[in-house]
């Protein structure tokens, strides 16, 4: 989990100015993204092991560089007795590449699925509050104030042990302490919409205030909030996995990255770096992915 | 009117308190989970789980439960109203007690690190600011944009094993003075601080031994948003119309960077505060990591063994710092610019 959300959205002006020399940057953010989008789909399927399933072989460390070649000849050959750990294994005798590719299933799934949650809710709460002001929308805003002022990490945690550690119980959550960004953000969106020329129009033309809302300012009061999704979602990896290094995540042995990490953290003290650093770096990754492309989507925005 | 901004400010963010008491008060108890078996263990008799659920007090009605917790029941006991927070469940000792235990760890390490991020983050800032766009910049703004999106627990791992393991000069990730150090006397709860305090200068060296990871991790960490902000703020400065000013009536360029950069500084510190307000419960991975006890710790020992009375006393404190750090930078833009008070 990161503070970076709190920042809000970047200054327009202050962006940098050409499209055409980012172009590198976000493709190597859309790169990531799309692997990770594939890895959830057919990532458990291309596993060489099952990402549950212990194997015989406890805290074996990942093959050297000189041995690589060998293996990979070995492993397309079929000459080997059994396909190799390229990723080591941990403690228990998982194999940790299969885990790795295995585990955006879980952690895009809840990441998306939260964020989906919220994002329908927050909209359509932030479009009423922003079109409707009334003293039951202003109470929407003072409960949406106190949500927001909930330490973010802590209440996911009260939450998910709370209710029981599953993915649904940690998607709730997660929608939960999301939907107030959305509503402000819709909120505020709506409201400088609807004073607009085509709002006007829109009502002259004899449309009921409900289709109004729905059909003509809904529509034009989404990219905010679709905006803030993109980064979002790189946030929810970050607290699903921060969640599980705690222990209060997902259970073992659900291939998930933080839950990797914190099996292996005790490891590392004893020099047996492979069981964390490799989906450390998955995590790494994935949320720099979703950060660079949160933050293009942002700037087209913004720059019109 | 700035008296009056005040009290209007203090009665909302009060108001705002209770609210918040209220509604984690419900919301934990609304949850599907059952503190009375986590705390009598497995397979009780009837009459042992009945017998603590009195204990706890959670045979009574949730209102008196509640008006007792507010302290509007004083013939039960203090609560909110007389200054306390409750008894934990697992340790029968005060809640305020253990969070003052705990939380000047956490105050330590974050403020540090806010120190040196921010040290470390303005001229690096300044620096994609002076040409926008340009090399520099450019890869000051991929630096930021990773910094902030990282794992920080991840990072705080791979220190370990760069720092401790690898080249040793690092204490291992175990606490916040090795375990065959007396503590300092403790007056502030801050270590560092206590040791000077005590006049024990090697404490002092071995306590900030200590913090050399965490702070390094946090560090990491907070510079990608601090960056990003200082640069966007000294962009917007020295594009402003009185640093156009100030270099027709021909200053030299160092002092106009200087009026730019206390232009640029005044929105930086409102979003520094709310950073640190933000960091107070989201230091708890790096605490976690680090074995120090701070109230990140505290709050995940609660969570974990449904201490109720614990889980309530971390969230109000601190959301109530956050309100009130909130309410001071609040306070410090009304008095630079009257009209907000207004």
């Amino acid at each position: 989990m990161s503070a970076a959300d709190l920042m809000g959205p970047t200054d327009e002006a202050t962006t940098l100015p050409r499209r055409k020399k980012r172009d590198w940057l976000f493709g190597i953010g859309l790169t990531i993204v799309v692997v990770v989008v594939i890895l959830a789909a057919i990532g458990p399927w291309i596993a060489p092991y099952d990402p549950t399933a212990v194997t015989p072989r406890i805290v074996e460390p990942p093959p050297s560089l000189g041995e690589i070649p060998g293996l990979l000849w070995g492993s397309i050959t079929g000459t080997l007795e059994h396909p190799p750990h390229w990723m080591g294994t941990d403690a228990s005798g998982f194999d940790i590449f299969s885990r790795v590719i295995s585990a955006p299933r879980i952690d895009l799934s809840i990441a998306l699925a939260a964020n989906g949650l919220s994002l329908l809710v927050g909209v359509l709460l932030g479009l009423l509050a922003g079109y409707y002001r009334n003293v039951a929308t202003g109470l929407l805003m003072r409960v949406s104030d106190v949500l927001q002022s909930f330490p973010v990490f802590i209440s996911a945690m009260i939450l998910v042990a709370l209710a029981g550690r599953s993915t649904v119980n940690i998607i709730i959550a997660l929608a939960l302490l999301y939907t107030p960004i959305y509503i402000r953000l819709t909120r505020a969106e709506v409201m400088s919409q609807k004073v607009r020329g085509y709002v006007e129009a829109a009502r002259a033309m004899g449309n009921p205030e409900l289709t109004v809302a729905l059909r003509h300012v809904l529509p034009n009061s989404l990219a905010p909030a679709l905006i803030q999704a993109s980064v979002t979602i790189g946030f929810a990896i970050l607290l699903t996995a921060g969640l599980s290094f705690v222990g209060a995540g997902v259970r073992p042995p659900t291939p998930e990255w933080g839950l990797m990490i914190s099996t292996g953290a005790n490891q590392i003290i004893l020099g047996e770096w492979w069981p964390s650093v490799f989906p450390g770096i998955a995590i790494s990754l994935t949320v720099f992915g979703f950060a660079v492309l949160g933050n293009a989507l942002e700037r087209r925005y913004d720059g019109g | 009117m700035l008296v009056r901004y005040i009290a209007t400010r203090l009665v909302i963010g009060v108001a705002q308190l209770v609210g918040l008491v209220i509604a984690v008060f419900f919301l934990i108890r609304l949850l599907p989970a059952d503190p009375v078996s986590r705390l009598v263990g497995l397979n009780p008799s009837a009459e042992a789980y009945a017998q603590a659920e009195r204990q706890l007090g959670l045979d009574r009605p949730i209102l008196t439960q509640l008006l007792h917790y507010l302290g509007l029941a004083p013939e039960e006991g203090p609560g909110l109203l007389q200054g306390s927070l409750g008894i934990s469940w697992v340790t029968g000792s005060p809640i305020v007690e253990e969070i003052g235990r705990h939380l000047p760890v956490t105050i330590e390490l974050i403020t540090l690190s806010f120190l040196i991020a921010f040290v470390l983050a303005v001229p690096i800032g300044m620096l994609g600011a002076l040409k926008p766009g340009g090399k520099a910049d450019r890869g000051v703004f991929i630096y930021s944009l990773f910094a902030g999106s990282q794992p920080e627990f991840w990072w705080g791992l791979l220190f370990v094993y760069l720092f401790f393991f690898t080249l040793g000069v690092a204490p291992p990730p175990l606490g916040s003075l090795s375990p065959l150090t007396s503590p300092p006397p403790e007056i502030t709860g801050m270590i560092t601080v206590d040791a000077l305090l005590a006049g024990r200068p090697d404490t002092f060296v071995e306590a900030l031994h200590h913090l050399m990871l965490p702070v390094a991790t946090l560090v990491f960490i907070l510079s990608g948003p601090i960056i990003k902000m200082v640069r966007q703020n000294m962009v917007r400065a020295l594009r402003s119309d009185f640093v156009l000013y100030a270099h027709c009536a021909g200053l030299p360029r160092w002092q106009v960077a200087r009026y730019a950069l206390r232009a640029a500084m005044a929105p930086s510190i409102t979003l520094i505060g709310i950073l640190y307000g933000f960091m107070l419960g989201g230091a708890v991975l790096v605490e976690s990591v680090f074995s120090l006890s701070g109230i990140g710790q505290y709050s995940v020992r609660a969570v974990l063994s449904f201490d109720y009375p614990a889980i309530q006393g971390v969230v109000l404190i601190i959301t109530g710092i956050s309100l009130l750090i909130y309410l001071a930078l609040d306070l410090i833009h009304a008095v630079i610019d009257p009209r907000v008070a207004y």
